[in-house]
């Protein structure tokens, strides 16, 4: 048994690192730029051409905070024309249109230097004021204006990769230049910057993007400091429970979690709970009675039942028992008054109060994983009433009532204690809807928002704590089953 | 009894001209035309497949025939979206364009208009805001004067917030509803078959080959990702911006670029594993892969998988959520598969094809296969359902599906402003409730039909 146990840990170890991967990989192919979001957006005025040098320094902590600076993965598959370092340009626009251009003209070093003449052209405009002499012979509207566009110019060269798109903004940038005449120091440098890009459309070498080349970059990576962190600096690791910031909240995830999980665990135990309350004895007496009336219907009922979308329900139940303009029995939405709890109230008084906020959506929840529970027990009591030993049971005189609820029933729970992994993760699943629905605030309404609110740090620790979850409903069902059921042997 | 009867229906495939009466798919089919409910189920389907079909043309704003100014159009029906046409008397020339013209108040001479004369995705202004389909609906006459509606232009089935035609949305959502499961599951079915065939023939130590072939494999698994898809990533990611069908075209591109280096390394890995140390034969657990691979999907939470995944996605469009879907929906029909060739792969015909040396992938999938589909066509049936209940409560939630398209999900998801347009919240959600019963009663009637245990 034991032996068993352990072995069936170690499957689950391989298994739990293919679900990081995939939550990480969806996190790393996220649109949008995570520095960006993270950075107050107080001074987003300008927006882009409006970078200031501590503007530059948060992005700089943001970027090492996230790790946005390290390489993606252990490991990665490149073509012989792409740099090891190509990581190490943090910006994703940049990083995206310098893969592009090496994808079209595969002259990394011819390429390197023009983003790097790039760079110096942009920091010296940021860094450039007009002479206090000078500023009294022009317009400083102007002046301002034409230095703003020069600087947003720049900053979007770096993120094109269209011929066509790069060689106006080159004309334009020099019409823009020639405005002034003490512009003119900029025209030097845009010129060298033109001669690289003609640089790298002469020497283009395309062939290297087709020899595929394996670039290794051990431990200091993207993945294993998610997945380890490193050393209590920015990260403490998935695996100490340390899931990251999300960007909507600004705060830890684990806390939004704890804070979160409490409404979205009350309703998928207790649906659980209701639901075997309810189907063991109908599927029982459905099973028992073969053929009858009361199987018949229940079972058309149970089907239908099981085909009702529950966001349909939901909204149907809404409509009627929480209309306004229909029956108005139930509150819309929430978990408890607006106002909150009186002040001192004890639990059970709170429950008191909730009530009307929970019948709705208890019965939502319940109702599908109740009609998928009563038709298996159905199935499996219908097996165990067709055996020897329940034909022994009727022989020796025992009232049918001790057959089927003493001698039936227990052998026909066991499929259900599999099914118990399965309704769990459906609770899960199912909340996202049900909670959007009833606004529970819970973690379904809370990955939902994150979703509309590109939260990826969020989704994605959703994503890999119900996998580990269900995995771990698995591993529990899997062992009840071999501790409970004598006639199956492990090895 | 039934291995008999199955060995016997292979004889009739091999067109020889030894015959016999019994064929297990017409015995299946009699003992499901026998189950009354799934018959009908399977009649409603077809219904709904004829709707789905022809739902671009008998819900649409464009007429099926139009006359004006003396020229004959056939807007519903024209490849073209616009026509030309020229006043006779004054000379002005004049540009129809189908998809934008006013129909409802163009001055033609003769105009004949759909049976549901709205577009999904346009709304009609003079009925905005929740109309029942009971109330008072009006209309601008060419005088432009409200009017009662004319019993032509009735919304049967009421309006949304901005003048959403119901049951143009209900009959548009048809075929957008039926094509993600259509498609979705024949991805899942490909992928779930073959994985659980290879499982289940193969087992974990049937599938043995040299040590260089292997290792050749793999390298050539590597380049065959690397050429397919590391190097034309580009060109896929562009393609999702751009349309479904480039899509399609850019993923089957790089899947037969795919195809065809895994197939030349193949072909190398026969010369590799003649060499004398890599001859040395190893074993391919591929039941144990397949097996791991079920145990990693079914344990993500395919809802939450899902909406993360199209999250990234740059462009929501109803490919992506097809494809999505097929890729996690198969691991029901890998099981069912795997389960029945587990079985199959022991019978005496099996080992009579394996000993007349006739290659292995022909056997799975000539002999074999005929014989364990019928599990996969159930798993299949309740799969359909489900990635339509996937799709529709994604659409309902407002997660991927482009906001310009009109699904189902959406139109119940329009309801949820206000509950008092109840004909938002009945009739879409009555759709998915029937079609996502008609394809379980399907998969029942299936399941019944196959299962000669069952019958008394």
């Amino acid at each position: 048994m034991l032996k068993y146990i352990f072995k069936r840990v170690l499957i689950f170890i391989p298994t739990l690192i293919v679900i990081t991967l995939v939550g990480f990989i969806i996190s790393v192919n996220a649109p949008g730029n995570p520095v960006e979001r993270m950075i107050s957006t107080a001074e987003s005025g300008g927006e882009m051409a409006s970078q200031t040098a501590n503007q530059q320094e948060q992005k700089k902590y943001w970027t090492e905070k996230l790790g946005l600076d390290l390489p993606v993965f252990y490991f990665s598959l490149t073509s012989l024309s792409r740099p090891d370092t190509l990581y190490k340009i943090t910006e994703r626009n940049e990083k995206e249109a310098i893969d592009r251009l090496i994808s079209k003209f595969g002259n990394w070093s011819e390429i390197h230097k023009y983003n790097a003449d790039l760079n110096l052209f942009f920091n010296s405009l940021i860094r450039f004021s007009v002479d206090s002499s000078e500023k009294a012979l022009y317009d400083l509207n102007d002046v301002t204006e034409t230095l703003n566009q020069l600087k947003f110019e720049s900053l979007s060269l770096k993120s094109s990769y269209e011929l066509k798109e790069i060689e106006a903004k080159f004309k334009k940038m020099e019409a823009l230049i020639s405005k002034f005449s003490f512009l003119k120091k900029f025209q030097v440098s845009l010129d060298s910057i033109q001669t690289d890009f003609l640089a790298i459309k002469k020497t283009a070498t395309p062939w290297k993007n087709y020899i595929p080349k394996i670039a290794f970059y051990g431990f200091k990576n993207q993945y294993h400091r998610w997945l380890f962190g490193d050393g209590g600096k920015y990260s403490n690791g998935l695996l100490r429970g340390d899931f990251g910031t999300s960007y909507r909240r600004k705060e830890s995830i684990s806390n939004v979690i704890s804070e979160k999980i409490g409404w979205s665990l009350f309703f998928s135990l207790l649906s659980v709970v209701l639901a075997y309350l309810v189907s063991i004895p109908i599927g029982v007496k459905a099973a028992s009675k073969r053929g009858s009336g009361f199987d018949k219907t229940s079972s058309v009922i149970l089907f239908l039942l099981y085909s009702i979308p529950s966001f349909w329900l939901a909204t149907l139940l809404l409509m009627t028992f929480a209309n306004t303009d229909v029956l108005h029995w139930f509150p819309e939405s929430g978990v408890k008054p607006a106002i909150g709890y009186p002040d001192g109230a004890g639990f059970l008084e709170k429950i008191k109060i909730s009530l009307p906020y929970i019948i709705l959506p208890a019965i939502c929840y319940t109702y599908s994983s109740f009609a998928f529970l009563s038709r298996t027990m159905r199935v499996s009591m219908l097996e165990i009433v067709g055996q020897d030993y329940i034909r022994t049971a009727r022989a020796k005189g025992l009232s049918e009532r001790q057959v089927i609820w003493k001698h039936a029933l227990r052998n026909s729970l066991l499929p259900i204690i599999t099914v118990f992994a399965t309704v769990f993760p459906a609770a899960i699943g199912g909340s996202v809807i049900l909670e959007t629905i009833f606004t529970i605030p819970g973690m379904g309404l809370e990955t939902v928002e994150a979703i509309q609110n590109n939260d990826y740090p969020m989704i994605i620790a959703v994503l890999t704590i119900s996998g580990l979850l269900t995995l771990v409903g698995y591993l529990i069902s899997d062992i009840l089953y071999a501790i409970v059921d004598p006639r199956i042997k492990y090895t | 009894m039934i291995q008999e009867e199955k060995n016997i229906e292979i004889k009739t495939d091999t067109k020889t001209e030894f015959s016999v009466s019994f064929d297990f798919k017409k015995y299946a089919w009699k003992q499901f035309k026998k189950n009354r409910v799934a018959y009908f189920a399977l009649k409603i389907l077809i219904l709904l497949v004829g709707i789905a079909i022809i739902s671009p043309v008998i819900a649409t704003d464009q007429p099926w025939y139009c006359k004006y100014k003396g020229v004959s159009m056939f807007p519903a029906f024209s490849v073209y979206n616009q026509c030309q046409i020229t006043d006779k008397s004054t000379g002005i020339e004049e540009t129809i364009q189908y998809d934008i013209a006013d129909w409802k108040h163009l001055d033609a001479e003769n105009i004949i208009f759909a049976p549901i004369s709205y577009s999904s995705n346009k709304t009609d202004y003079d009925n905005a805001g929740y109309v029942s389909p009971f109330a008072k609906q009006l209309f601008k006459n060419k005088e432009g004067n409200e009017t009662n509606i004319p019993l032509k232009f009735r919304h049967w089935l009421g309006t949304g917030k901005a003048g959403e035609d119901v049951f143009s949305g209900l009959v548009n959502g048809t075929r957008i509803s039926l094509s993600i499961g259509l498609l979705s599951m024949s991805i899942a079915s490909i992928l779930g078959i073959v994985l659980g065939a290879m499982a289940g023939y193969f087992g974990d130590n049937k599938l043995k080959t040299s040590r260089g072939s292997f290792w050749t494999f793999i390298v050539g698994l590597v380049f065959a990702y690397y050429y397919g898809f590391s190097v034309r990533s580009y060109f896929i990611s562009d393609a999702f911006s751009i349309s479904g069908f480039e899509i399609l075209v850019q993923l089957l591109i790089s899947l037969l670029i795919f195809t065809i280096v895994v197939a030349i390394f193949y072909w190398l890995g026969k010369f590799v594993g003649k060499i004398p140390f890599l001859k040395q034969q190893v074993n391919i657990p591929v039941d144990s892969i397949v097996s791991r691979l079920i145990e990693i999907i079914i344990s993500m939470p395919l809802l939450i998988l899902i909406i993360s995944i199209s999250a990234i996605a740059k462009e929501k469009s109803m490919v992506n959520l097809m494809i999505i879907i097929g890729l996690t929906a198969w691991t029901g029909i890998a099981r069912l598969t795997r389960a029945e060739f587990l079985k199959v792969s022991n019978m005496e015909y099996i080992q009579a094809a394996k000993s007349l040396g006739i290659n292995e992938f022909r056997i799975i999938f000539k002999h074999a296969l005929p014989n364990a589909f019928a599990p996969a066509l159930v798993a299949i049936a309740f799969g359909v359902a489900s990635a339509i209940l996937i799709e529709s409560s994604l659409s309902f939630l407002g997660i991927g599906v482009p906001p310009s398209t009109v699904t189902w999900g959406s139109l119940l998801n329009l309801g949820r402003e206000q509950f008092s347009a109840w004909w938002l919240l009945a009739f879409p959600g009555f759709a998915i409730f029937l079609t996502v019963t008609v394809y379980n009663l399907l998969g029942e009637g299936l399941r019944d039909a196959f299962d000669p245990k069952l019958k008394k």
